[in-house]
């Protein structure tokens, strides 16, 4: 696979002055080899893209680019010299920025001020605010940004658009060489995207190399001159856009043979257990699905689609604004996840360090956790018969554990996964919602975590199966809807389930006109 | 050779009931028995070496009753409502002025005095109508507190601040004239801190002075400690207590009912305050609204002590107990020694810190396990 790579990139020598040279750069993180041996070029006038799933490796390679991750071996070279940065602000001053989507702005302090921030013209010990006003003018109007970016407003009153330009400005006044854009265009209108656009082009004809990493296939079509495709942390491919098709591009993307790890055995009744209609929320708008007893239902879409969400809002964790959640043929209302699970809801979250397990203590207590009151009689808890269930469901799990004292914290990442679903297993739920089960565990432990949904697939649970790898959710869904900005764009059965038309269902350009300004979870809970 | 089996199981009996006392204290809390060990083996022995006279005194039943277990009482019972808040993740400083506002309410209603007890709605002069009062006079404070900190969702710290000084002014508008009121009146109630209980036992004398019996005041301290490890070690409350301390969002997507948990948590701990102001009443002869000032830095110190971590979620009542006897040795040893108040407060104020950076290193140790595990998954 690599070899694709480097007979494309002896085509690019000989090496212009100011390209960025990749080679051989690897790095692994404990469990997961997040990049290995990716090497290729970032030439000065050009726009080349770097694609891949999620996990694919993109952001450790645009990390890496910026300093904020040491490459365990390979090297950076710039016009002859080894590059090495112990931080972003080494990578800067060597003339490299990678611009993230949700740039760090001051909030107290205005778009001059933002531009130069860190390296203030002084004069006398003082500000010299007529230099600076000046200075950050001139070089909007150079760009023609005057009227789109007042140089007067305050960092907290700026748009996500106005973020990056502050942010672009920045690298383009300490004289930047190589640009990294990573999913610039997700929160921008259409105006604002092709504003950015021309600027980006026009960054190109300078001689700046420019690095644009999107999902947003047709805008690479459009945008870049070369793609790099990156898939399970390798480059698979580096070819000039004009040589790619869409279908090129998804194929590249995903185009891994289905392990059979997954063994379904389809299950699913008549017997509809959750049924969603018209849900509206802060994140959503309209959103209706339903999920039969016995059926694994997959919710594939790229992060940020709004999956997550909808998760927490049936489970009670986020407010609905409107539609009806029906349960097992009866209207409920959930307020709390404290209701969600007294009507039968498990819900196993994505983050379970942070919202899954109380990592400080035990085994036990954190299985037993949400069905306390059925192992209570006044109140006190009946500590024989917890004894019993927990460890039936420890060992049913094959959690594997020195013993049910021993702190959640201290367990492995799947045998942690194992425990949360332990937890909700006890619980004798109706539907489980499992969001992201497999993320961040290790290959052994998925398998069993697949055969294990299968399994209670097979007694009869109706399963909400949150992903954003796509196999599996291709692997193991009886049926799979795909979401995109807050709703959901299609539903997929049988030979329709591809790879193909999930991506495009999950990333169709034509539905981004009309973002959804979605308020972002922190904000709404405060 | 039957003679070797015998030994061996002997010996192995012995280490069976020498496991049980550990399982019963908890290992986490052998340091503590150690530093107590240490702090007595100072007072008594090593004093002396440098000509400090007064350490001889320690082990006496005059001393350990009547000075120490008396001594450690107020601040203990703080501590065990402390303790519980503190697991949870939060803060209770208000602790001390409530039991300034339970020690007023006592005495008022007792006595027939002041804005509570002029409404008569208790019987005048009833011991068990003042204990109630104290009581439910700190639940109440309790629960403003706790809907401080659920309903209107300010930080405990902060919250808690707010009425220690409110509760601290509130005690001398529920006096009258903000007077203190006399109790010295009523035996029976003046009994809950004069008592003593098994006073005829026949108890072999300690070194010099004979046994004294165990102050009322000590038993009631008892009373509370157990109860609240049984409600922290065997009920649902104090497994969420533990939950939420531990990880809040966790819990709650576990079902659990945060806000309620934590307004019973701070009525527990108001209600115990308030105790604790009622048994200030009895042992000083007066509700008086300075009784409670200061006390929270003790119970505080005494919980972070008895190895409660700074974040919530760990934390034993019987770590804290240990702590408290700690604190009370120290003032004790401190005052058998002849050092004056104002180094006892310096002391106890370093003590505090020592008790955090202590509680800080553990945690920061665990967290080095869990992230060194995590990684060799």
């Amino acid at each position: 696979m690599t070899m694709t790579a480097t007979t494309s990139l002896s085509e690019e020598s000989p090496i212009r002055p100011g390209t960025l040279e990749v080679r051989h750069l690897s790095k692994e993180f404990p469990n997961v080899k997040a990049l290995t041996d990716v090497s290729l070029d970032i030439c000065p006038g050009e726009i080349l893209a770097f694609m891949g799933e999620n996990g694919a490796g993109k952001s450790t390679l645009l990390k890496i680019i910026n300093g904020d991750y040491q490459s365990d071996s390979g090297t950076l070279t710039m016009d002859g010299k080894r590059l090495s940065f112990s931080s972003p602000y080494a990578a800067h001053k060597a003339g490299i920025r990678v611009i993230y989507q949700e740039p760090e702005i001051v909030p107290g302090v205005n778009v001059a001020e933002n531009i130069w921030v860190g390296e203030l013209p002084k004069r006398y010990g003082f500000i010299d605010r007529r230099r600076l006003n000046e200075d950050v003018r001139h070089s909007l109007v150079e760009y023609g940004f005057e009227n789109v970016l007042p140089t007067d407003l305050l960092g907290d009153q700026l748009s996500s658009a106005q973020r990056q330009l502050v942010e672009i400005m920045r690298a383009l006044k300490s004289g930047v060489r190589v640009l990294a854009l990573d999913e610039p265009t997700s929160s921008l209108t259409d105006e604002e995207v092709e504003r950015l656009f021309a600027l980006v082009r026009r960054l190109r004809d300078e001689g700046i190399a420019i690095i644009y990493v999107s999902h947003r296939i047709k805008e690479i079509l459009r945008l870049c001159d070369r793609v790099a495709i990156l898939r399970d942390g390798r480059l698979i491919a580096i070819k000039p856009a004009s040589e790619l098709t869409e279908a090129d591009i998804v194929r590249l993307m995903v185009g891994r043979d289905l392990s059979d790890v997954f063994k379904r055995h389809p299950s699913a009744s008549d017997h509809e257990v959750l049924r969603v209609d018209g849900l509206n929320s802060d994140w959503h708008r309209n959103v209706s699905f339903h999920i039969n007893a016995g059926e694994v239902v997959g919710f594939a879409g790229i992060v940020g689609a709004g999956r997550t969400e909808l998760a927490k809002v049936i489970f009670g964790e986020l407010p609905k604004t409107g539609g009806s959640v029906v349960l097992d043929g009866r209207s409920v209302n959930i307020h709390h996840p404290n209701d969600a699970i007294a009507r039968g809801i498990g819900f196993a979250p994505e983050d379970r360090k942070r919202e899954g397990l109380v990592l400080m203590r035990s085994v036990l207590e954190n299985t037993s956790m949400a069905i306390m009151r059925q192992l209570s009689r006044f109140h006190f808890i009946r500590q024989h018969l917890e004894r019993i269930v927990v460890t039936d469901f420890v060992e049913k799990l094959r959690v594997r554990t020195p013993s049910l004292e021993q702190e959640a914290g201290k367990l492995s990442g799947g045998n942690q996964q194992k425990v949360v679903l332990a937890r909700w297993l006890a619980a004798k739920p109706k539907v489980l919602i499992l969001d992201e089960p497999t993320r961040g565990i290790d290959i052994g432990a998925k398998a069993e975590i697949y055969h294990l949904i299968d399994d209670l697939a097979n007694e009869g649970l109706g399963i909400m199966f949150i992903s954003s790898e796509l196999t599996e959710v291709l692997g193991l869904s009886d049926r799979i809807y795909v979401m995109q900005n807050g709703r959901i764009t299609g539903e997929l059965t049988g030979t329709d389930a591809t790879e193909e038309a999930v991506l495009r269902l999950a990333m169709s350009d034509h539905l981004s006109a009309a973002p959804i300004m979605a308020p972002t979870q922190e904000d709404s809970l405060k | 050779m039957s003679k070797e089996i015998t030994t061996r199981s002997a010996a192995a009996g012995d280490s069976g009931a020498f496991k049980k006392a550990i399982g019963f204290v908890g290992t986490d809390n052998l340091s503590l028995i150690f530093a107590l060990a240490i702090m007595v083996l100072l007072i008594t022995v090593v004093s002396s070496w440098f000509g400090l006279s007064g350490g001889s005194m320690f082990f006496t039943w005059q001393n350990l009753m009547n000075s120490l277990a008396q001594a450690i009482v107020i601040v203990g019972l703080l501590s065990m409502g402390e303790s519980v808040v503190i697991i949870a993740g939060a803060l209770d400083i208000s602790v001390g002025s409530i039991s300034s506002v339970g020690s007023v309410v006592a005495a008022s209603v007792l006595i027939g005095q002041g804005v509570v007890g002029g409404l008569h709605i208790l019987p005048t002069g009833s011991v068990l109508a003042a204990i109630f009062a104290g009581i439910v006079a700190g639940m109440i404070a309790g629960a403003l507190n706790g809907y401080i900190v659920t309903g209107l969702r300010v930080n405990p710290i902060i919250a808690t601040l707010g009425t220690l000084a409110a509760f601290a002014g509130f005690a001398f508008l529920l006096a009258p004239g903000g007077k203190p009121i006399g109790v010295y009146t009523v035996p029976d109630f003046t009994w809950l801190a004069q008592g003593r209980f098994l006073s005829n036992w026949a108890v072999p004398s300690l070194d010099k002075g004979h046994w004294t019996g165990i102050p009322v005041l000590t038993v009631i301290l008892l009373f509370v400690a157990v109860l609240v490890h049984v409600i922290m070690r065997y009920t649902d409350f104090g497994r969420a207590i533990y939950a939420i301390g531990g990880n809040a969002t966790a819990a709650r997507l576990a079902g659990i009912n945060i806000s309620r948990m934590r307004i019973m948590m701070y009525m527990l701990s108001g209600s115990i305050a308030g105790l604790a102001g009622v048994l200030l009443t009895a042992r000083t002869t007066s509700g008086n609204p300075v009784n409670g000032v200061g006390l929270e830095l003790q119970a505080v110190t005494a919980v972070f002590l008895g190895g409660a971590a700074t974040t919530g979620g760990k934390g034993t009542i019987m770590g804290t107990f240990l702590a408290v006897i700690m604190v009370g040795v120290l003032n004790n040893g401190m005052n058998l020694l002849g050092f004056n108040t104002f180094i006892q407060q310096v002391a106890l104020g370093f003590l505090l810190i020592a008790a955090v950076a202590i509680s800080q290193w553990r945690q920061a140790r665990t967290e080095h396990v869990r992230t060194r595990i995590a990684a060799e998954g």
